[in-house]
Parts: C-alpha cells; structure tokens; sequence
C-alpha cells in the first residue's frame, strides 16, 4: 500500500517537476499506457502460466474500436474507451476458445499465428480502417460534460486523465489477483493436474484469465488511440506481441510494478538508443536473450532478490505427528452408511493401443470401508485410480459414483462430486506456500471463480485450511514454499490437499512411498484411523501395511481382479500365493 | 509461398520441435540466412549450384553453435520449454539488424541460373517455368532421403526415441546431448537450402523470414506437429491454397489459409496427421 501512494504521488505530481517538456511529458504516458498493457499480458504469463504470442490482436482491437467510434463521430470519448476494452476482452474470449485446448509452446505459436486474422481483416478492409496508412481523422478529443476537458493539445490534461485510469485499472487488476479466482489461476499456474483434481475446471479458469488480459489490453490499446490521436497498423500487427512480451520480461513476471518498468527501459531504449545506434534492435534482442537466460525474473524481480526480501526458512521442528484423523474429515452427507455401495465399475478397461492396462474390472466399495488394491507392479492399479478419477477417459464400461453414472466425467468435476485423490509420486503445489496448498483445495468447495473479495478474507476457508495443517503436524510450516518441504511432510500435504475438498470417497496411491519404518507405521495407523470417517481405497505395496488395516483386499494382475476378500482369505487365497506372494 | 518450399522449412521447424519441445524462432531467420549466404557465394564464386551446397552447410553449422552456445543452457532450467521460444525469439530480433548492418537495408538481387529460366512447355493455360519444376525435382529429391534418415537410420531412431522419451533414451547411455545439436543443425539447414532455392524468386531481404516463420506455424498446425506426413500434406495444402486464391483474388489469399488453420483447430485439433497428446504439453 505504501509502495502505491509513493507511485501516486511521484506519478501525480511528474508534470510540476522544473524541466519537463511536452515531449518528456508524452513520453511518459506513453510508458503508462504500454506499462498498463504488460500488466494486463502479465496477468496471463505470471499469473495464469500462458504463455500469449495474440496480444497484438487484444490491443489493436481495442485501438481499432476506440478509433472507429471516434474518428466516425458514433461516441463521446468515454464509451468509446469502454468499447476499445470490451473489445479485447471479446477477441481474447475468441482467441482464447480456439487455443485453451492446447498448451505451453503450442498453445504460444497459435495465439500468434491466429491473432494475424485481426491483421489482415484490418489490412484488407481500407474503406472502414484505413489499411497500411492507419485510422487517422480523429477528433478534437474532449471529456463529456460536466468535465468537458480538452485533451487534444493539452499534454498535461492528457496526462492525468491517462494516468488516472491507469491507476484505478492498475488497482482493479491488482483486486482481481487477490481473489479467490486470482488464486486459482494462481494454483493452476503452478500445477495444473493438482488444480483439475482439487475440482477446478482448469480450462475455464485459464480463459478467464484470458478474458481478464483481454479485457485490459483493449483498454490500453484505447488510450494508445487516445495518446497518439491515430491508429497505426502496427498496432495490431504482431510484433505488438512480442513488444510487450519483451517489456513483461524486462520488468520481471509476477509482479505489479514490473510490466511499467519494463514499458520504461523498452521505450527508453526505443527513443534514446535509436538516436545514436541506428542498429537498436540488435541491443534490445541481445538485452532479451541475456534476461532470459541469465535473469529469468527480469529487473524488478532479481532487485528484490538481491535486496534479500525473500523469507527466511522458518526453523520449524520436522516429524509430522498426525494427532485427531476425525476433525480432518468433514462429510458432505449424513447417512447412508452401512450395505449402500458408494462407488462401483462395472466392466472397466482401458486400453493404450495394444496394451490392456485394465481388462473389464468389477469393483464395489461399500460406505465406510477401508480397501487396499494390491498386485505386482504394472498390474493396472494407478491406471485404474486415473479411470476413477476422470484423469483418463475409459475404454468401456462404467463407473458408478452414489449411484451416479461418472463414467464420462472430467477430473475435476468428479473431484466435485466427492472424490478425492493422493499421488504415487508426490504431486502438490511446489510453487505456492504450505499453507495456500491446503487453503485453495478448501476454497473449492466454496467458491471457484468469484473474482471480487480477498481471497484471505474467507474466513470459514482460512479455518478449515489451518486445521488441517494442525491436524497434519504441518502449522509451523504454513509459509513454507511445498517444493521445500522434506519427503515425509509432503507426503502429508498431499494427503492434506485431498483431505481439505471435504470427500467422501478419498483414493490413496501408495502413501508410504519412500517412507521410513517409523514414518510408514505411523501413517498406517492414520490412515486406519482415517477410514472410521471417509471411504478409503489404497494402492499399497507394503504387505504388512495392507494386511494390517485393509476391511477388505483386491488384487489386481495384468489389468484383471485376480481376487478379493478379507486379509485371511486374500493370504489363504492359492491363486494370490502362486502369482502375487510368492512365499 | 511455393508449397514445396513450404514443406522444407516446416519439416526443420516440426523436426525440431518433435525432439526438443521448442517451437524455434529463430527458423525464419536461418531460412533469411540461407539466401545470404546463397547470395554471397553466388557473389564470389559465380556458381549457383555451389550455393546449394554452401548455404545450406553454413546455416546449419550455425544452427548448432547457436544450440551449443545458447540453447544449452536452457535445458533442465524450469520453463525450458517457454525459455528455448523466447531466446529463439530474442534471436529472431537481433539477427536481422545483424544482417542489415552487415550488408545493409535494400534487398539483393539475386540472378535465377540461365539454365532454369524462362518457361519450360505449355500446361494448359499456364507456362511452366524451369525454375519452379527444378524445385519440385529437388523436394521430390529431398524427403525420401529425408524420410529415411529419420525412419529408418540410427539417428532417426534416436530422435523419434527422444521424443516419446526423453529420460529413458538417456538411461540407455546414448549420448542425447549431441543428438540434439544434430537435430537443430539439421533443422537450420533445412531452412537454409529452402532459402537459398527462395532466393532467386524473391529479393534477398532481412525481412523475408518472419512471413515464412507463422506461413510455417500454420503448415504444422494443420498437417501436424511432429508428424512427417502432415508437414507434407500441410505444406502441399496450404501452398496450392495459397497460390490458388492468390490467382483468384489476390488479398484473400492469405486470410484463406488462417481461417484454414482456425477450421482445423475447431474440428480436429490435433492436425489432419498429428498424434494425440504430441501438442499438449
């Protein structure tokens, strides 16, 4: 907050300082408004992780629509201004529909490649945008009445008017980041799969994010009309992308004040450099690779690093002493207990082209069960955890989930529904803190795209996520990044994470993995514990473990049910002896 | 943009992305440095056939100084695979300026060999010119060689290796590190000869890799990343599209081939030869 009324107050009284000129002055609204637009493009690449080569389609349609309305007289400046920002959140949501199904680089290359139909369509339609010469025959731009400033010829006035939707767009981004959605994108960035099984439609969030980066692009891209009292063609030619990219970058990724300073070197090198290096370009690719490779996290980002802000490790004791199993589980339903069968396949396979990892597997767990799904490795079993959970879609047969039909489901909306799931090899959120771990698989059950409200301000969210840390040994550790946590503790997180969206059905992938003696006792004993609450199937290796807490045993081979039945009868069972036990 | 040409500078651009998960930035800019470097050993030695030889060689020996130089220190990072775009694109903006400090902003001409010049026999309405049939027989020349390179040699066994298993091949104690460089070389000279076969057509120019750069991107969207036949059938499809509408109507032709790419996108995201899961990640 302070850094903010320093930045106001510098910014505010910018044009009184003794040696400005029109020219300086320009200029730097000119870093405001690209400032502005690398916000916006860094709300998708830090905040959302994607990585965006179509923003010159956002900012040149939200350029071309705020020139349009004016340069034709249809609209006073200010619902013009609006039109240009509900201009490129409609082209982001376009953009945004066609790619979402694809990610990472691929996802990157056709963002650029479709935002060139923006360019054409604008080069080839003279008569309505003026082709290869721009739109020109703007106005005299003046604030409707009661203001009724004129901002054509007055600099300053243009100044602030610029620097004061900067600011308020600046502080309702910065809004949007700390709500619950922000969150989620937030968590998507930073692990997706976890995201989708925390109940998170993944996709959803991500084109939100799009719309968000749309929207305020197009924004910039009508003050962009608004400063320059002109459309050039290259706003919405795709080099606009790789500029704010560059500036994003420069700035650093992930913060608020990167994307201006970025704007600043960027423009700086444009109109400084240039004067004396007719080559510039060479500097400003060069300066850009060097960043990339050598300070990822751009100017603002490698500061703060050296100014040592980041957290010192706090010197939490290890051990995690799981103490009450009960007050981790909430149920979403009363009743039902006892012969009701929660969840059944029905004739469940999958196949991998040749390869049947599970051949028509029939499986019912009765409410309040503990099972244990054993078989030799490659057996089919993590296979058959991702057909339950929607990760993989099957080759045939069904799932039944309440009664439910679940079959085609996705991930997250069988998370939804009550199912919740650990990973054989740990999968939490290393990017984000112990605590907003725990804290955003909690928020799903409350909320997932309200994008208004401080995230931390939920309260009931807060509660739930701190008992759970509690319960998990885990509190000290809140601040913690995951990706620091020692084995044994993130393998309670992970436990933790599942725990926290309230299931009913909780599916955990080998929970001892790389666990020691003490630690594998110890969280055998939980788990048991656990199964007094919630519904419980584990994928299990260590025999002892299994024969110890298991209601009920399956064992798996080659992708079919070899048997099932209490522990006695699963070791009494010949065909088991024979293939599985050996002894 | 001529199909065959077409298809050689996407099978570098699909080749490379196939093994590294990089889509390479830079491809435009060795595809611009193939015509230079045709243009100058057409300016020293006077021979055009040599140049199909130097360019070539001299883009792809650059291609991998640049892995060796730059990439290399990207791979195992976090984000490596956003990190190897945005170098690849930081070099696609120096390079150029490069160019043009060294030889200057006008474009070179560059003389079509006597031997290939001028109409070759009658097809129908249209001539048929000896230039464009010599680029037909050199592609034609081309995949097979190149096709078998990548499916039937050991190197090719390797890259198809690497690319459903990175960690797996390395395991197996083959040196990966220098596949790679092998594999941006050869994707880097790809593009090169593609620029130099270009370069009598066009003017020698700075610019002239950032058009065939996204020309590229939507081949591969189309056919399929990573998928030899997709380039090929991409590359045929979108410049026969190409030059077909630009015989029609001359300022739709490139829009066609975007709204192509976007169909393609709609109904079969994957590309019309693509593999599943190949562009997901």
């Amino acid at each position: 907050m302070r850094g903010l009324l320093l930045a106001g107050l510098v910014l505010g009284t910018a044009p009184l300082y003794a040696d400005y000129t029109p020219f300086y002055l320009g200029l730097l609204t000119e870093v405001l408004v690209f400032g502005l637009f690398a916000l916006a493009y860094d709300v998708l690449l830090g905040h959302a992780g994607v990585l965006s080569l179509g923003h010159s389609a956002f900012v040149g349609v939200g350029a071309y629509a705020t020139g349009l309305l004016l340069a034709r007289r249809l609209a006073p400046l200010e619902p013009s201004l609006l039109a240009g920002a509900v201009g490129g959140l409609l082209t982001s949501l376009i953009l945004g529909l066609l790619v979402l199904r694809k990610r990472g680089v691929y996802l990157a290359m056709l963002t650029l490649a479709l935002s060139q139909v923006f360019y054409y369509v604008v080069l080839m339609w003279t008569p309505v945008t003026g082709g290869t010469d721009g739109l020109g025959n703007l106005p005299i731009l003046t604030l409707s009445e009661p203001l009724g400033w004129r901002l054509s010829k007055h600099p300053v006035t243009r100044y602030y008017v610029v620097v004061t939707i900067v600011f308020v767009a600046m502080l309702v981004i910065r809004h949007l980041l700390r709500s619950p959605l922000g969150r989620v994108m937030r968590a998507v960035k930073a692990n997706e799969t976890r995201a989708a099984a925390c109940g998170y439609d993944t996709r959803r969030v991500r084109l939100a994010a799009f719309a968000i980066s749309g929207f305020f692009s197009g924004l910039a891209g009508a003050l962009l009309t608004v400063v320059l009292e002109f459309v050039p063609i290259e706003n919405i030619h795709w080099q606009m992308s790789g500029t704010v990219l560059i500036m994003t970058l420069f700035g650093g990724t992930g913060t608020m004040l990167g994307p201006f300073i970025g704007a600043g070197v960027f423009i700086w090198m444009r109109d400084f450099l240039s004067k004396y290096l007719e080559y510039w370009e060479v500097f400003v690719g060069g300066a850009f690779v060097l960043i990339v490779l050598f300070f990822p996290e751009g100017i603002v980002g490698t500061l703060t690093g050296l100014l040592g802000r980041r957290r010192a490790a706090p010197a939490a004791e290890s051990g995690a002493q799981p103490i009450e199993p009960e007050a981790l589980v909430r149920r979403r339903t009363e009743g039902g207990d006892g012969e009701a069968c929660l969840l059944e396949s029905h004739g469940l396979s999958k196949t991998f082209g040749g390869l049947t990892a599970v051949n028509a597997v029939d499986f019912q767990v009765r409410r309040g069960e503990l099972r244990s799904v054993i078989g030799p490795n490659g057996a089919g079993k993590t296979t058959f955890f991702n057909l339950l959970t929607g990760v993989l879609p099957s080759s045939g047969g069904r799932i039944l989930f309440k009664g439910r039909d679940i079959t085609r489901l996705p991930a997250h909306a069988v998370s939804r529904l009550g199912i919740a799931r650990s990973y054989q090899v740990t999968n939490i959120f290393g990017d984000l803190s112990v605590f907003e771990n725990v804290r955003i698989a909690a928020q799903s059950r409350v909320t997932h795209y309200r994008f208004w409200g401080h995230a931390d301000r939920l309260a009931a969210v807060n509660e739930r996520a701190q008992e759970i840390l509690r319960h998990l040994g885990l509190t000290g550790k809140g601040d913690v990044r995951g990706a620091e946590l020692s084995h044994g503790d993130q393998r309670y997180l992970e436990i933790g994470i599942a725990l926290a969206t309230d299931p009913d059905f909780l599916l955990l992938d080998e929970p001892t993995a790389g666990m020691s003696p003490e630690e594998t006792r110890r969280t055998a004993a939980f788990v048991r514990r656990l199964a007094g609450h919630v519904t419980v199937v584990v994928v299990e290796h260590d025999m002892e473990v299994v024969m110890g807490i298991s209601d009920r045993i399956t064992v798996l081979n080659y992708g079919e049910v070899l048997a099932e039945g209490t522990p006695a009868e699963i070791r009494a069972n010949p065909d088991v002896r024979r293939v599985y036990l050996r002894d | 943009m001529n199909g065959c040409i077409l298809i050689l500078v996407a099978l570098g651009l699909s080749i490379v992305f196939g093994l590294m998960g990089i889509i390479n930035f830079a491809h435009g800019v060795f595809y611009m440095l193939g015509a230079y470097a045709g243009w100058l050993t057409v300016q020293l030695t006077g021979n055009f056939w040599l140049a199909l030889v130097t360019a070539p060689a001299a883009v792809g020996l650059l291609g991998a100084l640049v892995e060796r130089g730059v990439l290399k220190r990207i791979y195992g990072t976090r984000n490596a695979n956003f990190a190897g775009v945005l170098v690849t694109y930081g070099l696609a903006i120096m390079i150029p300026d490069l160019v043009r400090m060294t030889f200057g902003r006008p474009g070179k001409p560059f003389a079509m060999p006597a031997i290939l010049t001028g109409s070759l026999f009658q097809l129908g309405a249209t001539e048929v010119h000896g230039y464009r049939v010599f680029i037909l027989l050199v592609t034609a020349a081309l995949l097979p060689l190149l096709w078998l390179l990548l499916n039937k040699s050991n190197l090719g066994l390797v890259i198809r290796a690497g690319t459903s298993d990175n960690l797996m091949v390395q395991l197996l104690g083959i040196n990966v590190a220098r596949t790679w460089t092998i594999t941006y070389a050869l994707g880097a000279a790809l593009a090169g000869l593609a620029g130099v076969i270009t370069a009598p057509l066009v003017a020698v120019a700075p610019e002239m890799g950032g058009l065939v750069l996204i020309e590229c991107f939507i081949v591969t969207v189309v056919g399929g990343m990573g998928s030899f036949l997709g380039v090929v059938a991409g590359g045929l499809l979108i410049g026969e599209t190409l030059a077909l509408t630009g015989m029609l109507y001359d300022v739709f032709a490139d829009v066609v081939i975007y709204l192509a790419m976007a169909l393609v996108l709609l109904v079969r995201p994957r590309g019309l030869f693509g593999q599943e899961g190949m562009s997901e990640e």
